[in-house]
């Protein structure tokens, strides 16, 4: 059982690293690191408790936005889904990711306390 | 000042003034015409004052004393060129016997100068009194008067014409609540008005237009003050009480009682002071009760009984219509005289008796009836001779009556108590014994029922019975028995804790808000930096998958774009330390369109270069295919 687990993430690992064109693991990596850092966050709230709710609210929101976000931009911007997206050049969806950050950055500043 | 005081009493007398006539609410008792006598009787400095004393003693109708001494200081005082002088001289040597001012003929002209056109209304009464007084001729009656008129007032030449002006001055006067009227100007000018229209109407013999309430309302403004500021307020409420006593039309009548209004057997006249405002006795009237009758039945026990004058003070023995204990209306009304005003005087009149308890039953009731009770009998003012005693199977019961000593009449006082007092604990329990229809006044003491008013306490008490009324002339408090009360479930006698309304009571401890429990520095410093290592990965990722920044063009629009970009980050944290939204909404708005036209730019160039790399490579590919 397990052993079968094992071999298809070896072999989604095998096909991601081979197929994905450079660009996209960028932005992969990138939704790593959101990852790890909003992971981190709910775990120490977890741990240690919800004293400044605020600033964890904000912190952790701003993790999931930016995550989000960044999984439209990955979208977006994948050659293999240019048909959907005729009228959205790369650099327009790029452009839309930033006005998008500067509203979530706003809003959890705001926040943040 | 003045003003408010008399709002004051406005307040005070606006209940009063309801439905009834106006009656004088005040006038000058004899302590206060006294008191204006010492105040006139003063040493006087300069001749002013001297007039002011002297002339205002004479209306009062005290004496003078050492009119020598007073006719030297006028002569030294005069001054012959002033008008004011000579006629304060004038006048004061008027009012005492044997002063003769001697005057020159320059001062005679001086005074006849002084009635012209060109001076004011006081200089020409000055001076016209000043040469009347001193028995010089004036000029011309009419001159004078014409002088006057035109200075002053219509075009009417003829004396009685002036009368009605006196009704146009009252006019001017302000109604305060119905029962002040005045000038605003003040005391002074009030009393100096109602003086001079009395002396002008005694003199052309004609009424005055002032209606009786008016009158009335003007003595209650003059009259209200008692103590005064100056000799020449003083002199102007003298003048004033001289003319409202004395004149030909309208003499306003005081009645009050002698004492208290109370009658009784021991006292059984009723007695009433009948004067004028300044408290001297009329000279002939006739006071008659036109009706009176009882506050409480309404029924109407006098009609037209006439007092009788007695040594000053009138008398009517009330008692001999043996009217039953309360409070009487009295409608009284003073004639004899067709100038008196406001002489129907309403009088609230108490009369007074003496209670006397009989049959005083004192029996101790067992509830189921079973033994028959044992009724005794105290008289007052002794003691029963044994104590009672009741436990929670018995009542204790109390019958009496009260009864007027001198009609046998029962009564119905106002209080009447029955307290027991516990001698040892000090605690007392008051209650009410209630009469029944036939007067017959009970109080019963259910020992189980009312155990929580005695806090259970067994004990003997001494039980008192306290009768009072306002028309009692004897309040009894009567100690009758010792009654034992025992009670079940007693709790340990406490000592019975004053009233402790007035001690301080316990502290209340602020607890401030306790700040929230933060962990330890030590694990939001490891936490901090854990989350910001998965940054570290990241950069170590890009350098890994090769991520450069090589094909960086140094386009204005470019650097411009990234450095507002940059600006934006470092604005994103001056509003988390510093800025509220607002402002932040402001330099965004700037930044972020130079950022957004610069990238805008950037991204327009770059996108060009990508298609035509795409088109190229595809030219490529095609080339090869081929």
């Amino acid at each position: 059982m397990s052993n079968s687990v094992i071999s298809v993430v070896s072999r989604f690992l095998e096909e991601y690293t081979s197929t994905t064109p450079n660009k996209l693991k960028v932005v992969d990596s990138y939704l790593l690191y959101i990852l790890l850092t909003g992971a981190l966050q709910f775990l120490y709230c977890l741990l240690v408790g919800t004293f400044p709710f605020n600033s964890f609210l904000s912190g952790f929101i701003s993790c999931v936005g930016s995550f989000i976000l960044a999984v439209c931009l990955r979208i977006q911007i994948n050659p293999q889904n240019k048909g959907d997206f005729l009228s959205i050049s790369p650099e327009r969806a790029f452009a839309d990711f930033l006005f998008a950050h500067t509203v979530l950055h706003l809003v959890v500043m705001n926040f943040i306390g | 000042m003045e003003r408010s005081r008399l709002l004051g009493w406005f307040l005070l007398n606006l209940a009063l003034a309801g439905a009834q006539a106006l009656t004088p609410a005040h006038h000058l008792s004899l302590p206060d015409v006294a008191r204006l006598q010492s105040l006139l009787s003063q040493q006087f400095t300069d001749l002013e004052s001297a007039y002011h004393s002297v002339v205002g003693l004479t209306k009062l109708g005290a004496a003078v004393p050492d009119h020598d001494h007073v006719c030297q200081f006028l002569k030294s005082q005069l001054d012959p060129t002033s008008v004011d002088s000579v006629f304060f001289a004038a006048e004061t040597s008027q009012a005492i016997s044997g002063c003769e001012i001697p005057v020159s003929n320059e001062t005679r002209d001086i005074l006849l100068a002084a009635v012209s056109e060109d001076s004011t209304m006081a200089q020409i009464h000055r001076a016209v009194s000043a040469l009347s007084s001193l028995g010089l001729p004036v000029v011309s009656q009419e001159v004078v008067v014409s002088v006057w008129l035109t200075a002053r007032l219509s075009q009417q030449a003829e004396l009685g014409g002036i009368l009605e002006e006196i009704e146009d001055l009252t006019a001017r006067l302000d109604d305060l609540g119905g029962i002040y009227l005045q000038f605003e100007e003040g005391l002074e000018a009030t009393a100096m008005f109602v003086t001079a229209a009395y002396s002008l109407s005694d003199h052309v013999d004609m009424e005055p237009p002032l209606k009786e309430d008016q009158v009335i309302q003007l003595v209650n403004s003059i009259f209200s003050k008692k103590s005064w500021d100056s000799l020449a307020e003083a002199f102007s409420v003298a003048s004033a009480a001289a003319a409202l006593s004395s004149n030909r039309f309208h003499v306003p009548v005081i009645v009050s009682a002698h004492g208290p209004a109370t009658v009784s057997h021991s006292q059984p006249t009723l007695q009433l002071l009948v004067t004028d405002v300044m408290s001297q006795p009329l000279a002939s009237a006739n006071v008659l009760v036109e009706s009176a009758y009882a506050v409480a039945s309404k029924s109407v026990i006098l009609s037209q009984a006439s007092f009788t004058l007695n040594d000053g003070v009138y008398e009517l023995n009330f008692m001999s219509t043996q009217p039953a204990s309360g409070y009487y209306q009295f409608t009284i009304a003073v004639t004899g005289d067709s100038r008196l005003v406001a002489n129907h005087v309403e009088l609230k009149v108490k009369v007074s008796t003496e209670v006397a308890i009989t049959s005083m039953d004192l029996s101790v009731v067992d509830k189921d009836q079973s033994i028959g009770t044992k009724t005794t009998r105290v008289d007052y003012p002794s003691k029963a001779k044994s104590s009672f005693i009741a436990d929670s199977h018995q009542n204790f019961a109390m019958s009496f009556q009260l009864v007027d000593v001198n009609t046998g009449v029962e009564l119905t006082p106002h209080q009447t108590f029955v307290r027991l007092h516990n001698q040892k604990t000090g605690q007392e329990v008051v209650f009410v014994a209630e009469p029944d229809s036939k007067s017959l006044y009970k109080f019963e003491l259910d020992t189980a029922e009312r155990k929580s008013e005695f806090d259970s306490i067994s004990g003997t008490y001494s039980l008192c019975l306290i009768v009072g009324d306002a028309t009692l002339e004897n309040p009894i408090l009567w100690n009758v028995a010792d009654v034992v009360l025992k009670f079940v479930d007693e709790e340990a006698p406490a000592t019975i804790q004053s009233k402790t309304l007035y001690v301080p009571k316990p502290e209340i401890q602020h607890l401030f808000r306790e700040p929230e429990k933060k962990p330890p520095t030590v694990v939001s410093n490891t936490f901090t930096a854990l989350v910001l290592s998965p940054f570290l990965l990241l950069l170590i990722l890009w350098f890994k998958l090769g991520a450069n920044i090589s094909s960086f063009s140094f386009s204005p629009s470019t650097i411009l774009f990234h450095v507002g970009h940059a600006a934006t980050l470092g604005l994103m944290y001056v509003y988390w330390t510093h800025l509220n939204m607002f402002q932040t909404l402001k330099y965004l708005a700037f930044i972020g369109g130079v950022t957004f036209l610069a990238g805008n730019r950037m991204l327009a160039q770059k996108a060009v270069k990508r298609i035509a790399a795409e088109q190229s490579s595809r030219l490529a590919k095609y080339r090869s295919l081929r």
